[in-house]
């Protein structure tokens, strides 16, 4: 483990850019139709759960990462298979949002700028905090942190102010029923963005105030939760539910229908600016975490020496995952939910606090047969 | 120190070659479209004219008007082909610059091709593109192919495809016939099951305001102007509307901003003229149990009384109640007749049906299949006027009072 602490609030700024992160780019839970905030809004209030088990997970192992506690937990053998299916897991997440990012600037932007180049030189910068430590990471976020909310607040005052917004759009509220707000929160919000703060579980350790920590965690995650929320329901108040649905980028769109007295329009820098922050943050936790979880498991003392190899490792993943944007989402809302976040996101962890939660018993019963 | 320099020196490369775009445009290389408009030839296929801004001739004043400015402020270009970006691509023999669409504003489609083969097709690629701004306003050219409109030059607004724009704008503000809509507001309008799209029309005359000389005169030869409202079903113009009726449609919308009313008083017609300030139009719907829907328009307006020709006195409060009375009238009248031509042509442009969504979901689940042809020509409509007369100008009694 890096020797190096964190605080509350800025584990409070860096879960919230993270959930941000790339979750601005897509439809979320669009396919509960005008009703996909809604699905937002319960996919958040589930993942709560899920963050109360990480929570729990740390608490009961609060000086060490992860990939050791669950060689604890598991015995050795296992415990080293699940923490290296961690550590592909977030190195193909963090590939992900790597992807996600260079494919949203290549076609809205730099249409004739290869993927490589772009993903290259944001995967540098990413490498170059990295090197620095989880400290500058997270000073960085609470920069960060500040540019996405002026960002988002002057955006959302001008949206307002070009009287875009349609609440009829909005209606008739659950057309759909319950059931399929909670199919979408169960099969798709649930797990991106929020459930995919379990990459969290590998910095909570480097924390200094374990008792701010739970506040500092929920705070975030609902706060994320609102803003996610709010930006979905603006985007199919601006748009209508089509076009929402069929835009790739909805809030680019929402954002390009932006004209306020003949010269404030064309802000597309406002929605470039908040993809990259999230971005950038939401990779450079996803790398760190392959870092530290690849130097603890297979004892490597020196990470700096891990950075650049595997950085390399993650920018190839990035190009290779996909052979264009249609399957990489297709993967990405088919695939990746039920085969790498359902076991990974839920139930390993739910597994390993059950068992971790025995196995405190039955030594606590033992110390006190003894 | 070594390392230091080599920082700074990577630092400073860094900044100098990263900077800017990996496929930059200079502004000299560029052609802005100002405008495009869309033909349909007799074998299918699209002919395209691009308006492409001369920016030396745009950007002086001292250009304009002297009669020494040699070229016009804008260039077209033309070129056929079967889909919108082969055409885009192939204009290029044609043009010695790289077509830059994102400053384009403004798309015109013919009538023809409005007509015959529907519009849904050429909107797909205009939303697809990155380029292009969702923000551009749609019309439709009149009695003229959209190239005659491309061509046209125009006095006041440098640019034509400005002068459309701007024109539309504030004839929609001031007289009320006309809407202003962009790609994505047709495009939504398109794609919802309970609303058609009306999208104003443009005329101008053929072969006579393409030169310079035609706009040096105070009259301009060929002349843009606003002509009507195209209704759409299913993509497809299939008719389009004028006068009363268009402004029942705008009613309809709630988009009137200000307009004039002028009403019959004793047998002297238009008598009597209502300036409208500003007004509200709320559309619900009542769903019955039987199935029959009723819609309520509800229309709440605020205006001056602008105008007499014939002596009324308008310092009495019961004179203006009679006068709002004969306004309520026509307005309703007006807001009628927009809808009867809806229902003949069974293509729900006031958007009926997405209010019966929003007011009965249930319902609309079972009737939005046939909506336009079943159930939209029967839909039962009421409408309830309140106008107001706040003032009545600089004075109360006219002047030819005996």
């Amino acid at each position: 483990m890096e020797r190096a602490k964190i605080n509350a609030g800025q584990l409070f700024v860096l879960i919230f850019l993270f959930e941000m992160g790339s979750a601005l780019l897509l439809s979320l839970g669009i396919e509960a139709k005008q009703d996909a905030w809604l699905a937002v809004l319960t996919g958040m209030c589930g993942s709560l759960f899920l963050f109360w088990m990480y929570y729990r997970l740390y608490l009961f192992y609060p000086d060490m990462l992860p990939t050791s506690y669950m060689q604890h937990i598991f015995g050795p053998f296992f415990g080293k298979i699940a923490a290296y299916l961690y550590i592909l897991l977030f190195m193909y997440n963090g590939a992900r949002v790597l992807r996600d990012f260079g494919e949203m600037l290549v076609t809205s932007t730099y249409t004739e700028t290869p993927l490589f180049i772009i993903n290259a030189l944001l995967l540098l910068i990413v490498l170059y905090v990295i090197h620095k430590g989880i400290e500058v990471i997270a000073r960085t976020g609470e920069i960060l942190f500040v540019v996405l909310y002026v960002l988002a607040v002057t955006g959302s005052i001008l949206i307002v102010v070009s009287g875009l917004i349609n609440i009829d759009h909005l209606k008739p509220v659950l057309e759909g029923g319950i059931g399929r707000i909670l199919k979408t929160a169960g099969t798709e919000t649930l797990y991106v963005p929020f459930g995919e703060a379990v990459v969290f579980f590998m910095i909570l350790p480097y924390v200094n105030r374990p008792d701010k920590i739970k506040p500092a965690m929920f705070s975030a995650l609902v706060l994320s939760g609102i803003n996610l929320t709010i930006t979905m329901a603006v985007n199919i108040a601006v748009l209508g539910v089509d076009l929402t649905e069929r835009s790739q980028f909805p809030l680019l769109n929402t954002i390009q229908a932006i004209q306020v007295a003949e010269f404030l329009e064309r802000l597309d820098v406002f929605f470039m600016i908040a993809i990259i922050v999230g971005g950038f943050v939401k990779i450079s936790i996803y790398f760190y975490a392959v870092v530290i979880g690849v130097s603890d498991l297979f004892r490597v003392k020196e990470i700096s020496s891990l950075i650049f190899p595997l950085g390399l490792v993650l920018l190839f993943l990035s190009m290779v995952i996909a052979s264009g944007y249609a399957e990489h989402i297709k993967e990405g809302l088919r695939f990746v939910p039920l085969y790498m976040h359902l076991p990974l996101h839920v139930i390993l962890p739910a597994l390993l606090l059950t068992v971790a939660a025995l196995k405190k018993r039955h030594s606590m019963n033992k110390r006190k047969q003894s | 120190m070594k390392t230091r320099l080599c920082c700074l020196t990577s630092a400073l490369l860094g900044i100098i070659l990263l900077s800017g775009c990996w496929s930059n445009e200079e502004l000299p290389d560029l052609a802005l479209v100002s405008a495009m408009g869309v033909d349909l030839e007799k074998d299918g296929r699209y002919t395209v004219t691009v308006q492409v801004i001369n920016p030396g001739n745009v950007a002086g004043e001292s250009t304009q008007g002297t009669g020494e400015s040699a070229s016009p402020p804008v260039s077209t270009f033309t070129e056929s082909g079967w889909n919108l970006t082969e055409i885009n691509r192939k204009i290029s023999k044609k043009v010695s610059r790289h077509m830059y669409y994102a400053h384009t504003n403004l798309i015109v489609i013919s009538e023809k091709l409005a007509q015959e083969k529907g519009i849904l097709q050429v909107f797909e690629v205009l939303e697809r593109d990155h380029e292009f701004r969702s923000s551009a306003k749609v019309v439709i050219s009149y009695r003229s192919d959209a190239e005659d409109i491309m061509k046209t030059l125009s006095s006041i607004d440098k640019v034509p495809s400005d002068k459309i724009i701007n024109t539309m704008k504030a004839t929609e503000k001031a007289w009320g016939e006309h809407v202003s809509v962009s790609i994505r507001e047709l495009i939504a309008k398109l794609v919802s099951s309970g609303e058609e799209p009306v999208v104003t029309t443009f005329h101008t005359t053929r072969n006579k305001g393409e030169t310079l000389q035609s706009i040096q005169q105070t009259n301009p030869a060929g002349r843009l102007k606003a002509a009507g409202l195209a209704v759409f079903k299913d993509g497809r113009m299939v008719d389009m509307t004028t006068g009363e009726t268009s402004k029942g449609i705008v009613w309809l919308l709630n988009k009137v901003k200000n307009t004039a009313v002028s009403v019959n008083w004793e047998g002297e017609k238009h008598a009597a003229v209502y300036d409208l300030m500003r007004q509200q139009t709320k559309v619900t719907a009542d769903v019955e149990k039987g199935g029959d829907i009723r819609m309520k328009v509800d229309i709440a307006a605020e205006g001056n009384a602008s105008e007499v020709k014939i002596p009324i006195n308008l310092a009495s409060p019961d004179v203006l109640n009679k006068m709002e009375q004969k306004v309520e009238e026509t307005i309703k009248q007006s807001i009628l007749s927009a809808v009867d031509k809806a229902q003949d042509l069974e293509t729900d442009i006031l958007g009926f049906g997405a209010v019966v969504h929003r007011t009965d979901p249930e319902a609309w689940k079972r009737w939005k299949k046939e909506w336009d042809e079943r159930y939209f020509p029967d839909v039962q409509v009421d409408v309830s006027v309140d106008v107001f007369i706040r003032r009545t100008g600089l004075r109360n009694e006219p002047f030819h009072r005996n």
